[in-house]
């Protein structure tokens, strides 16, 4: 579960205000899709969950853990995946995975079981034990991905995820939501692409200017409007104003 | 504004970084403290210019009875465009075929020879920069003391404008060429370590020639060098004439002579420069295809292969530490200002201090490191080289900034900034031992220090080692350089390396000092050395203990 509660952020010592007195919940077992126009807060929503950002003001927990409080704790049983794969291009791909793995602490066999899953459904086996630096875009996002399913976190929160996948990569990340969630774990993630939203979230926040000017599941969504139309209707009539 | 215009603008404001300072500066109002700090730190540098206007002073009194003072141009010239064709190789190598925006440039509708031509602008207006040091004050000192008129100073004008042009279409030609002819492309890393090795192996073998030359020191034998038709200036002035020409158009000013020359030092300048865009046409983009490929083998791991590469159970700084060491070894810009770095200056040092025939201050501190002195002096000496050679480069002082845009992982994963910043404390230290061990092998083997005396140095070194470690981490911790593209800037034009420096010669000449007044006191040498030893030790604990608490609090707060 996550918690964000009146939070918000500003840059240029306040006079942009990224986020604006966000309050929301993210149930656990529940995928939660995140929309909302370039620069309207998506990012950095999500920068201060996993704790990249300090919030100015209110307070983020995750499975009842303060990020800022007990930051190692929240770290400890999430996993971020960001709109832009910058990962170490010197080490290898499998370097990589057993770095994540030393550092959240993963036994020998479930890291293997794990890689080998992941990197199989992934197809980057072959590429496993190159520099990373050979790797194109859409390998570095899958590499990312493979490690940030590795310690099997009890929360993800995912940039624009789908972003540089090819078809079939796409698809079955898009399996491993809904099979996160189904274990009762939890999932946010911030997407432009509003057929992938409609179908696969549980709930559905969208925000402008740092605001959340809706969130509900697409059922209640639809009753915001008269038309009873589309996410993508929807989205446009909410943040055209 | 035409195309090749706006391209150099649009380099030189990325370049420098200009946009990005005037935002930070004025909109986000950021690093304004780094202005009075850049100001201090000018400042801080006319001393040093002093001194090397008060040594031309003394060159020039010393040439001018001879007739002779002109060969002052010409060193000054010849220095300088010696420089250029040094950095140049690397510079040239980075903009023309590894440049980030090269995939952004290439497909616009622009000619091959206007994005070299941008490019070597870009590199100019640096080089102007690189040997303002160098040059302008040569021929300042030369223009007032020779009391020149305005066709002097026009004069000097031109020919610095177009100083760095012919080592740097020179380099450009040979570079051109390379790539075109060899396939380096796809080993941009090989190619990078190969020229710098190539550049360490120009440098020491130019001091090697200068030091071996048969002057012997003294003020007649100082004129003679310079002035003897069989002189080394001569002789190198001779093989390469655009300095001899540079001179006479100098010396000469708007005379016949004076003209003459400049003109065909400009016309040689042009000329090259010509003949770089003609064979920018014909060679740029085919030397360019393949750039940024890396192919990596394409068989998949075998199970058991899989099985005992994957590792087992939590030890985060171990993990930490072998990602340090991996990429500070396999980025060729922090390996050759790390490992090899320390690996190479104590054997440059001792060479050069060697070659020089026993003269200079390099001899001076060799022959007390040698055993000419009490026991106490050679271990202080040593320990001081040992600390230069181990201390004195930038890892710990960028090691947070290496990390760069991949900072962001550091600040996820669930390893508490104490653990993190011990990894990256005992890599940082892990060079500095490694420098400490090359400099006492360097000091036994080159040089005879007697054991005895190295190890209590070494000792020493060590201590003093682990407290300029933390110096230096604690100031990039301050103010980490996150935003580099390059890895160039993470290291090489990192502001903290610098200032790491400056802190690590201010703790050394207070320990200089505080020795100094020690042994006035009429301590023993022994006494002496073991509360050295007891306040390096003390220091060693504070300092530590203080990266932690700073660690603390600055990973919180430095956001990406």
């Amino acid at each position: 579960m996550i918690e964000i509660s009146r939070v918000s952020k500003s840059y240029n010592k306040g006079k942009v205000k990224a986020v604006d007195d966000l309050s929301l919940v993210v149930r656990s077992g529940e995928i939660f899709g995140f929309l909302g126009p370039n620069g309207a807060g998506k990012t950095t929503t999500i920068k201060m969950i996993v704790g990249l950002l300090k919030p100015d003001a209110g307070t983020i927990t995750v499975e009842g853990f303060d990020v800022r409080r007990d930051g190692l704790k929240s770290k400890s049983i999430t996993s971020y995946v960001p709109d832009y794969p910058s990962i170490y291009e010197r080490l290898t791909g499998l370097e990589y995975l057993n770095f994540i793995g030393d550092v959240y602490g993963i036994p020998k066999r479930e890291r293997l079981e794990r890689i080998e899953k992941w990197l199989d459904i992934f197809e980057l086996r072959a590429a496993v034990a190159n520099p990373i630096q050979s790797y194109s875009h859409g390998m570095k996002q899958k590499i990312v991905l493979t490690a940030a399913l590795l310690p099997a976190p009890r929360v993800m929160v995912l940039d624009e995820p789908l972003v540089g996948l090819d078809p079939r990569a796409a698809h079955h990340l898009k399996e491993l939501m809904r099979e996160h969630c189904g274990q009762g774990k939890t999932l946010f993630f911030s997407t432009h692409i509003m057929e992938v939203a409609e179908k696969l979230c549980d709930r559905i926040g969208i925000i402008d200017k740092g605001r959340l000017v809706a969130c509900g599941t697409m059922d209640e969504l639809k009753k915001l409007d008269r038309d009873n139309q589309s996410l993508e209707g929807i989205f446009l009539e909410l943040t055209d104003k | 504004m035409s195309q090749l215009g706006s391209l150099i603008r649009v380099g030189l404001k990325v370049n420098f970084g200009l946009a990005v300072l005037r935002h930070r500066l004025l909109k986000e109002k950021k690093d304004r403290w780094l202005v009075p700090l850049v100001g201090l730190a000018v400042l801080g540098v006319l001393p040093a210019l002093y001194g090397i206007i008060l040594l031309l002073k003394f060159l020039f009194a010393t040439l001018q009875p001879l007739g002779q003072e002109r060969a002052l141009l010409t060193l000054g010239i010849l220095a300088g465009q010696f420089f250029i064709l040094l950095f140049g190789l690397y510079y040239i190598i980075s903009a023309f075929y590894f440049s980030k925006d090269l995939e952004m440039l290439i497909p616009l509708p622009l000619k091959p020879y206007q994005i070299m031509a941008s490019k070597f602008a870009v590199i100019l207006v640096n080089e102007y920069l690189t040997v303002l040091a160098i040059v302008a004050p040569v021929l300042a000192t030369f223009g007032v003391l020779a009391k020149r008129g305005p066709s002097f100073w026009l004069n000097a004008v031109i020919v610095y404008l177009f100083l760095p042009v012919i080592p740097l279409a020179f380099v450009s030609l040979l570079v051109v060429a390379m790539m075109r002819l060899i396939n380096f492309s796809r080993k941009k890393d090989a190619l990078i370590l190969v020229g710098s090795i190539l550049m360490i192996a120009v440098a020491m073998g130019a001091q090697l020639l200068i030091r071996n030359s048969p002057s012997r020191g003294g003020m007649e034998d100082m004129a003679a060098f310079f002035s003897s038709p069989n002189s080394l200036l001569n002789r190198i002035g001779a093989k390469f004439p655009p300095s001899i020409w540079a001179t006479k158009a100098l010396a000469g000013g708007w005379s016949g002579e004076g003209l003459l020359n400049l003109a065909l030092f400009l016309g040689v300048s042009l000329g090259l420069f010509w003949f770089l865009l003609v064979m920018a046409e014909k060679l740029f983009y085919r030397g360019l295809i393949g750039i940024g490929e890396i192919s990596g083998r394409t068989k998949a791991l075998s199970r058991s292969e899989m099985s005992r590469r994957v590792a087992s159970g939590r030890r985060p700084v171990r993990a930490i530490f072998s990602r340090e060491w991996r990429i500070m070894n396999r980025t060729p810009i922090f390996l050759l200002n790390g490992v090899m770095s320390v690996l190479i200056v104590p054997a440059i040092f001792v060479l050069m201090a060697k070659a020089g025939g026993g003269r200079g201050d390099t001899a001076a501190l060799l022959r007390l490191m040698t055993g000419a002195a009490s026991p106490v002096a050679v271990i202080l000496a040593a320990a001081a080289f040992m600390i230069f050679c181990g201390s004195f480069n930038g890892t710990a002082s960028s090691t947070v900034s290496r990390e760069g845009s991949q900072f962001w992982m550091s600040r996820v994963i669930p390893v508490s900034p104490h653990d993190q910043v011990l990894a990256k404390f005992l890599h940082s230290y892990l060079v500095t031992i490694l420098g400490i061990l090359t400099a006492s092998v360097v000091l036994h083997l080159a040089l005879g220090t007697k054991v005895i005396h190295l190890l209590p140095a070494a000792g020493l070194a060590l201590l003093l080692g682990f407290v300029l470690t933390a110096v230096g981490m604690i100031i990039d911790l301050a103010r980490p350089l996150l935003d580099w593209t390059n890895p160039q800037k993470a290291m090489k034009q990192n502001l903290n390396v610098l200032f790491s420096i400056i802190a690590d010669i201010i703790i050394l000449t207070i320990l200089g000092f505080g020795l100094i007044r020690a042994l006035k006191t009429g301590l023993s040498g022994t006494t002496l050395l073991a509360i050295l030893a007891a306040l390096l030790a003390g220091l060693s604990v504070l300092s530590l203990a203080l990266l932690f608490r700073f660690a603390d609090k600055r990973y919180g707060e430095i956001e990406i």
